[in-house]
């Protein structure tokens, strides 16, 4: 690219798709997943949706390492888990370097009013501005209600996860990001099914 | 409580304490420089006021005893109950607050009458000498903040001359109001050595007529002021109190003249530290009353009411009450519960939990809203309760500037408010934080914990955002070298049963086996035992699980986490 180029390229008026991923992100903790997502690392607010292919692929795995540097920065806000499918173990989070004191579980207890409940309080915590991360875990969720989502993340300066079934990545998504995951030898590989102004394509990482 | 120093009290090798033989007589600078002023002796480091509750007509109750150290606590703070029926306060700082001695015992015995309270007041510089004089006194009427006494132990004669003079006051010593004779109460034992005697009319005239105290301010004169005591007003064993009968000893002084060694010997050596303890030689700690201060409000309706909107309405005068006497302690609340009483059934419970203390009632009634919407009502609602949790000390904070998520906003601040908004909709159970105990059993290593933001000083380390709950358990397992690189981070609440083909546990096809066994046993000691050979699996689809095989018989496989 000629000096020229460039020098036009950075014109105000000029706009291009990557450049405008300037977002604050946080460090996910593996390089190579860095260096494919737009600004470095896991967007500090708006929401991300993350589809293994099935429950236990290593979708907290891929977190945890960012979990674990949010929970234990002086300024840190909540780390809440929404409507977890099981109980989040207490000695392998802190093992893993997760601070529990910042950790929030929340466990809606009326199975028979389906999601709602769910829904309701993962929007008041993403909205809220006291959590840096809700993770949740939801069943179905229509677009126009992660679209609700992302807006509550946005507002509350808060990174919200959505953990979705994998069939889901055949519907669209208003979320910024949108991970496939699939299990691979010792580690896991990261297909980016969407990613705003980021690299498009699959990742190999391994666990430590 | 203040450790108090021990008096220095001469010894004799054979005795225990040198026992005058007779009291020296009062000077009045010692027993009213409270009043007057006069320092001639040396100050005691300790005063000790003493209530002893008459048993007529009924015994005192450890609730009436509380009431009145509530009281009491508005003379000194360091109130300390004596039950079944004494009271004991230091008031050696109070002094110059309430016009000495007498000014504090007058207020006392005000107290006393307010709650209607007979009994009898007492100083000493010693706890048990106070209590001692206290119990030996006689018991008074106390009446609109006078205090009268029947009779006096005092010779007529030396009452009437320390009358005249108008200023000397000695154990024990009655002002009685010649009017309220009629309400005085039946004499009650007399302790040997204290001559029956008549209460002078000089004493209702000289103008101290209001208090009738037991007053030993100097510690010189402890020893003598005890020494015609009884020794029942120790309240000492039956059998010790027999055999000290037995040879003669009935009062303080004669058992004061005893040799220490034999005494400890014959009488046991509580007894002996009772002495000691009594006339000040060895210190005697006492535990300070503190007032448990909980709200609780009641109210019957006229008539009975089923829409939660009119219960709302009765509720808010009772959530206003509640705020104010939140407000007047600085106080907040953490749990409140609202019963709801019924015709027939039992009272329909609604129980607020707070992450952090609230004494707002406009809060409050919001919460309680959205709590009691969730509440279905068996039968019309007859009588509504308040009753608040434990008060928690608030630190009242000025509001942020800037909304939260805005820059250096008071991001923290709406953690409670989330907190609260979340469990009133989902339940109070439905939020928790999370807590690693050290156990080798899955099911033991952890535990809920109730998440409740500490209200840290706002200015002093720069924003309490810093820590809420940061000065919580902390059990940092970060580098915890050996089996913890092997748990899962996902727990099942209850293991669930595997399949099994050819002793390989299946699930969604077989499970491949990685690595050794580890093996976690025992734990007897609070009967939930196990005995498991864990594993890492891996599925058909690429979860990792971990599962493990009992050690006994039917050695069946268990799914019990996945490494997520």
């Amino acid at each position: 690219m000629s000096r020229d180029l460039s020098g036009l390229l950075e014109h105000p008026a000029i706009w291009r798709g990557r450049s405008a991923a300037r977002v604050r992100t946080l460090p996910t903790g593996f390089a190579a997943l860095d260096a494919g997502l737009p600004g470095g690392g896991w967007p500090q607010s708006g929401l991300i949706e993350i589809l293994p292919s099935c429950f236990g692929t290593g979708e907290l795995s891929l977190l945890l390492p960012a979990l674990a540097a949010v929970t234990r920065r002086p300024e840190a806000r909540w780390c809440a888990w929404m409507a977890p499918p099981l109980q989040p173990f207490a000695p392998a989070l802190a093992q893993r370097g997760v601070a529990l004191e910042r950790v929030l579980v929340v466990q809606p207890q009326r199975e028979d009013a389906g999601e709602k409940y769910a829904l309701w309080a993962f929007e008041q915590t993403l909205r809220s501005g006291a959590c840096d991360v809700v993770l949740g875990w939801l069943r179905s969720a229509l677009p126009r209600q992660i679209r609700r989502l992302h807006l509550a993340a946005e507002r509350g300066a808060a990174l919200g996860v959505l953990f979705r079934p994998p069939e889901a990545a055949r519907d669209s998504s208003p979320a910024a990001l949108r991970i496939a995951l699939e299990p691979a030898a010792r580690g896991a590989r990261v297909t980016l099914l969407k990613s705003r102004g980021g690299a498009r394509g699959a990742i190999e990482l391994f666990w430590r | 409580m203040r450790h108090r120093r021990a008096l220095e009290l001469p010894l004799q090798k054979s005795a225990i304490v040198p026992a005058p033989q007779q009291a020296p007589a009062p000077r009045s600078g010692d027993l009213l420089r409270g009043i007057d002023g006069r320092a001639d002796a040396p100050a005691p480091a300790q005063l000790w006021l003493a209530v002893h509750l008459a048993a007529s007509p009924s015994q005192p109750e450890r609730q009436d005893l509380e009431r009145l150290g509530a009281r009491a606590q508005r003379l000194t703070p360091c109130v300390s109950l004596d039950p079944p029926d004494s009271l004991l306060l230091e008031v050696k700082g109070s002094l110059h607050l309430f016009g000495g001695v007498e000014g504090v015992s007058r207020e006392m015995a005000a107290e006393c009458s307010r709650l209607r309270m007979r009994g009898t007041l007492a100083v000493a510089p010693t706890p048990l000498a106070a209590l001692a004089l206290a119990r030996a006194g006689r018991a008074g009427v106390f009446q609109r903040g006078h205090l009268t006494c029947p009779r006096s132990g005092e010779r007529p004669d030396r009452a009437r001359r320390e009358a005249t003079s108008g200023r000397t006051w000695s154990p024990p010593r009655a002002f009685a109001k010649q009017g309220q004779r009629s309400e005085m109460s039946g004499p009650g034992a007399l302790p040997p050595g204290m001559a029956s005697g008549t209460a002078s009319s000089e004493d209702a005239l000289s103008g101290r007529s209001l208090l009738s105290s037991l007053i030993v301010t100097d510690p010189a004169q402890l020893i003598g002021k005890l020494s015609p005591l009884p020794l029942a007003t120790l309240r000492w064993p039956p059998d010790a109190l027999g055999r000290l009968a037995r040879i003669g000893v009935r009062t303080i002084g004669e058992a004061l003249r005893l040799p220490r060694a034999g005494f400890a010997r014959r009488f046991g050596i509580a007894q002996l530290q009772t002495l000691d303890r009594l006339v000040g030689r060895a210190s005697d700690l006492k535990d300070r009353f503190e007032v448990r201060a909980r709200f609780r409000r009641r109210r019957e309706l006229l008539y009975e009411l089923e829409s939660h909107a009119a219960l709302l309405a009765v509720l808010e005068p009772l959530l206003g009450e509640l705020g104010e006497f939140l407000r007047a302690r600085q106080c907040g609340v953490l749990a409140l519960e609202c019963r709801l009483r019924h015709r027939t059934v039992p009272p329909t419970r609604c129980v607020l939990r707070l992450a952090a203390p609230v004494a707002d009632p406009a809060q409050l009634a919001a919460l309680l809203r959205e709590r009691l919407s969730a509440v279905v009502l068996p039968e019309p609602v007859r009588a509504c309760e308040l009753r608040s949790g434990q008060l928690v000390s608030r630190v009242l904070a000025s509001g942020g500037l800037w909304q939260p998520g805005e820059r250096g906003g008071g991001v923290a601040a709406q953690a409670p408010d989330l907190i609260e908004r979340l469990r009133s909709r989902l339940g109070a159970e439905a939020v928790y934080g999370l807590q690693a105990i050290e156990d080798h059993r899955p099911e033991a290593a952890w535990k809920r914990r109730e998440v409740v933001i500490a209200m840290a000083a706002p200015a002093i380390r720069g924003g309490w955002e810093n820590d809420p709950g940061r000065n919580a358990v902390n059990p940092s397992l970060e580098g915890f070298p050996g089996p913890f690189d092997r748990r899962p981070l996902w727990l099942l609440p209850v293991p669930r049963q595997l399949g099994e083909r050819d002793g390989l546990p299946r699930r969604r096809g077989a499970l491949r086996l990685l690595g050794e066994a580890e093996r976690l046993e025992t734990g007897w000691w609070d009967g939930g035992e196990i005995a498991r050979d864990y594993y890492t699996a891996v599925d058909a689809r690429g979860a990792r699980l971990w599962v493990f095989r009992e050690r006994e018989p039917p050695h069946r496989w268990f799914l019990h986490g996945v490494f997520g």
